[in-house]
């Protein structure tokens, strides 16, 4: 069964029977978020159903719409926390490609900005590699971008996307070592992205993702997880009590090949770890449960068919 | 930029230029200081990494005064004033505490202050200076290309004077070029530092 990444939105009346549909066809519910009468689901499910849903949904206003981005974690770096790089075009950003269905983390560097001072440190490091692909937002100056680079993608391991001011080709010839994707004439500027030019230059930048993502997915699919993060969620969701008492907005945060569960390490690790999936197969035997840098959350990893010869 | 008679953006590198002209002028306009520049001149060079401006003020608008803000009627043993514009509101109150006591100040309503057994006379009240508008905007001015400065570029030279100002900022510890360069840019509009 192929699970697809969809976005349905609708009105509140009856949508229960829509997360019931969601739930009996196989998929998952990775998101759930009422904005006054209006819901929105984003969820997994199965490639063949989905015009199931959207036939059922239609006579309740729901619209279902394909969201490549569903289920991942994105690092967006920002340069630092000033006035110089927020609210644009970093939360621009941000919240673009949350409004499509990705989680972002806005990830800022204590020593980003400038040319010869700029760097990164081990925690920022481990932080981006937590999350399924990093965007980098850089200046507009090709001598800054060429000069810090390399330091920066210094231990970086996931996918990276890069945005800054010059063009893309500049950006493809100046920046050592290569990244996955390139965005150009997006640098620095101070005002709020509302142009139809501007809004088609984040447009842009959510393609670059998709298209550096769905790449990475095919890798994956070359050898698959033994167990879907999503699916996961759910059973971690029902047996582990504690995360329903958690209050950050996505107390577990499906990525492409694991789960940030927001629960704090020490205690629940080992929990973690004796939850059994099914047939007597636990978490542990599937997936590394390892200490997050973001606070003290639990990252899980999932261990690929290879690895674990099991897939359930 | 109407506003402004001279507004140049030089730099080494064209399109990274280009950018800087739009913060530029993003942010001037937010902190409404179009206005108040005569000629700008904006020199970046990346490569040093050296940022550079220099500008001309026009001269500042003179002191706000009581009568600017509110129009003052003189009555049997007091003084009613009708207030117009509510931004002074506050450093004028301020004012008239020192100066008469709070006893005889009184604000029955947000746009009414009514001044009580004061020897002063209604044009006296009147030509009472409660702001000098000048001082804000040097603090924008400051703030305005601390902003528009690279981030990075944490060194810095800045020279505010009433008619002319020049900022200097690079990562490295400044030079004489710097102040070579100011004498440039500010020939280039046709004035002297």
């Amino acid at each position: 069964m192929i699970l697809v990444p969809i976005t349905y939105k609708g009105g509140i009346y009856r949508h229960n029977e829509i997360i019931d549909l969601i739930e009996d066809l196989g998929g998952y519910i990775v998101q759930k978020h009422m904005i006054a009468q209006e819901v929105v689901l984003q969820c997994f499910v199965p490639k063949d159903d989905v015009e199931l849903i959207r036939s059922i949904g239609k006579p309740l206003a729901g619209e279902v719409i394909d969201s490549p981005l569903v289920g991942t974690e994105i690092a967006v770096v920002s340069m630092s926390l000033e006035i110089h790089h927020l609210p644009h075009p970093s939360c621009d950003i941000a919240e673009y490609v949350r409004r499509i269905g990705a989680k972002s983390n806005m990830v800022s560097l204590a020593r980003g900005p400038g040319k010869r001072i700029a760097g990164i440190n081990d925690e920022e490091r481990d932080v981006i590699n937590e999350h399924d692909i990093a965007v980098y937002l850089l200046g507009n100056f090709e001598t800054c971008i060429e000069h810090k680079m390399p330091l920066l993608l210094r231990g970086v391991e996931v996918p990276v996307v890069l945005c800054g001011g010059p063009e893309k080709e500049t950006l493809k010839r100046i920046v050592e070592p290569a990244v996955d994707g390139y965005v150009g004439n997006v640098g620095r500027f101070m005002h709020r992205t509302k142009e139809s030019e501007e809004l088609t230059k984040l447009d842009e930048i959510v393609a670059e993702i998709t298209r550096v993502l769905e790449k990475r997915r095919e890798e994956l699919a070359k050898d698959p997880l033994s167990v879907s993060p999503a699916r996961l969620m759910v059973i971690i969701r029902e047996q582990v009590p504690a995360i329903l008492a958690v209050t950050s907005p996505t107390p577990l945060t499906v990525q492409m090949s694991g789960l940030r569960v927001k629960l704090p390490y020490d205690t629940y690790a080992d929990v973690l770890r004796r939850v059994e999936i099914e047939d007597g197969i636990k978490i542990g035997d599937v997936a590394e449960i390892e200490p997050s840098r973001m606070r003290d959350y639990i990252i899980l990893r999932v261990k690929p068919f290879s690895e674990t010869n099991t897939v359930i | 930029m109407q506003a402004i008679e001279y507004f140049e953006v030089e730099c080494t590198e064209k399109l990274g230029g280009e950018y800087y002209r739009q913060i530029t002028n993003d942010v001037l306009l937010d902190h409404n200081l179009l206005r108040v520049i005569h000629k700008l001149h904006v020199y970046i060079d990346p490569r040093i990494p050296i940022f550079v401006a220099v500008g001309i003020l026009k001269k500042v608008t003179t002191l706000v005064r009581v009568s600017d803000i509110a129009n003052v009627n003189p009555q049997e043993g007091k003084m009613t004033l009708a207030i117009s514009d509510e931004t002074y509101l506050a450093p004028m109150l301020k004012i008239f505490w020192d100066r008469f006591g709070k006893d005889h100040v009184d604000q029955p309503d947000r746009f009414t202050v009514i001044l009580t057994g004061i020897t002063a006379s209604s044009r006296e009240i009147e030509e009472m200076a409660i702001a000098d508008p000048s001082e804000a905007l040097y603090k924008d001015l400051v703030y305005a290309f601390r902003c528009i400065c690279p981030e990075g570029f944490r060194v810095r030279s800045e020279n505010y004077g009433a008619e002319k100002f020049s900022f200097i900022a690079s990562e490295d510890t400044l030079t004489d070029t710097g102040l070579s360069l100011v004498k440039e840019k500010f020939a280039l509009m046709g004035e002297t530092p």
